[in-house]
């Protein structure tokens, strides 16, 4: 079920430890031979500050936090460590990255570990880098450390927040939202969740409609738009297997957009409407059901 | 709250000092000398700064890590110093409070509704 660290573990974090995941529809991975139609489910490694798990929204659906529109998966923290706690089965402590502070709790095997001699070293007001992942336990976040190492060189503190920007940026890019656009009033509410507001139901789900809703209208959104093209090629992709080939009549738009994670079914429904208008699929039996077109001169 | 934002240390160069007074900022500087209880130091963009209530018994390496509040345009009030070894690369920590600070303050600071969060840049 979880992903293979061993196998995989060379082209999967070969290029730098963060791998999109397939529900943010990104079909183009430098590192993954596979490309789109690998089955494999990737688990993400991001670089967050606390700041953004404090914004991540917890989807009551499958009970998975979003952040950034993306499931997190394992995340990568760096800061200083206070009021630490050794307990009988576990090591808790706040870990402080000055954008906000979060509980962090490691379990240990037993008093006699050698995890328990390394965590020891671990003392109040020095910097850790944390590999971990979020968690909600009473409806207070938290997170579950997997790795916890004291910081030797400092500029892997300037490194993770330049890290952190990046793919902060980046999963941005890819769901069509344009950064550091300070009238842009509608990103402020999307991806600046303040902690008061309730939890919306499907909310991720609601960032994504909400963006079709006003950057997807084709009127205004010039056919260059990088999302669109994402959601394009993922679907172009999709009638290219030839396994979708075998039926005469094609797939159908709802099996279309459930197998392209990561788009709503609105802008699913568009890019078959494009693709079908240049030509590359055509309808069969009716509106709903699609074909990849034989004869392909483009 | 479970996760606290309440009370962040913004990224800050020399530059932001001015409209970040009363701000707890965090920042690294590049020690000169230790002279009085005070820290003559360099700030990440250049301008020669002075750090207040700096714990006496520290041995300081040639970095330091600096969060406290800003008092003034070269003036920071500590209240943690952390020694940050003797190599870091101090233009890069520089280009990150200028990114920090612009437009990508989102994952570092919270905006409450209506207003930034920090002063607004001039």
């Amino acid at each position: 079920m979880s992903s293979d660290f061993g196998a995989d573990g060379g082209s999967l974090f070969g290029g730098g430890g963060f791998i999109p995941t397939q529900s943010t529809g990104l079909n183009e991975n430098a590192f993954s031979p596979g490309g789109a139609t690998k089955k494999a489910s990737y688990q993400s490694l991001i670089p967050v500050t606390v700041k953004q798990l404090s914004s991540a929204i917890l989807e009551p659906s499958d009970e998975k936090f979003y952040i950034d529109g993306q499931e997190s998966h394992n995340i990568t923290l760096v800061g200083m460590v206070f009021g630490k706690k050794e307990n009988f089965t576990d090591v808790s402590f706040m870990l402080d990255d000055f954008t906000g502070k979060i509980e962090v709790k490691k379990w240990i095997d037993g008093q006699d570990s050698e995890e328990l001699v390394e965590l020891r070293n671990i003392r109040n007001g020095i910097y850790v880098r944390i590999y971990g992942q979020l968690r909600s336990f009473q409806g207070k976040k938290n997170v579950v450390a997997l790795s916890v190492r004291p910081i030797k060189q400092f500029d892997e503190v300037t490194f993770h927040f330049l890290e952190a920007i990046y793919v902060h940026a980046y999963n941005l890019k890819s769901q069509g939202v344009t950064v550091g656009s300070k009238s842009s009033a509608s990103t402020r509410v999307m991806f600046s969740a303040h902690p008061a507001l309730p939890v919306t139901p499907n909310p991720s789900a609601n960032m994504r409609s909400n963006i079709s809703s006003q950057y997807m209208a084709p009127a205004s959104v010039p056919v260059g738009c990088n999302s669109m093209n994402e959601c394009q090629n993922r679907v172009q992709a999709l009638f290219d297997e030839p396994a979708n080939l075998v039926m005469e009549q094609g797939l159908h738009v709802d099996e279309v957009a459930r197998r392209t994670a990561g788009f709503t079914k609105q802008q699913v429904k568009e890019a078959i409407d494009h693709l079908a208008n240049e030509g590359f699929i055509y309808a069969t039996i009716d509106e709903d059901h699609y074909n990849k077109s034989t004869y392909n001169s483009f | 709250m479970d996760v606290i934002t309440s009370n962040p240390a913004l990224l800050a160069n020399a530059e932001k000092f001015r409209p970040y007074v009363g701000r707890r900022v965090r920042t690294v500087v590049k020690v000169n000398r230790f002279e009085g209880g005070n820290l003559h130091c360099q700030a990440p963009d250049g301008p020669h700064i002075v750090v207040r209530q700096v714990p006496r018994n520290e041995e300081f390496t040639q970095f330091v890590e600096v969060i406290g509040v800003v008092e003034g345009d070269t003036a920071l009030r500590a209240e943690i110093c952390t020694n940050f070894g003797d190599r870091f690369d101090l233009e890069q920590f520089s280009k990150l409070c200028d990114m920090a600070n612009g437009s990508y303050r989102d994952i570092f600071m919270l905006r409450r509704r209506g207003q930034d969060f920090l002063a607004s840049n001039k």
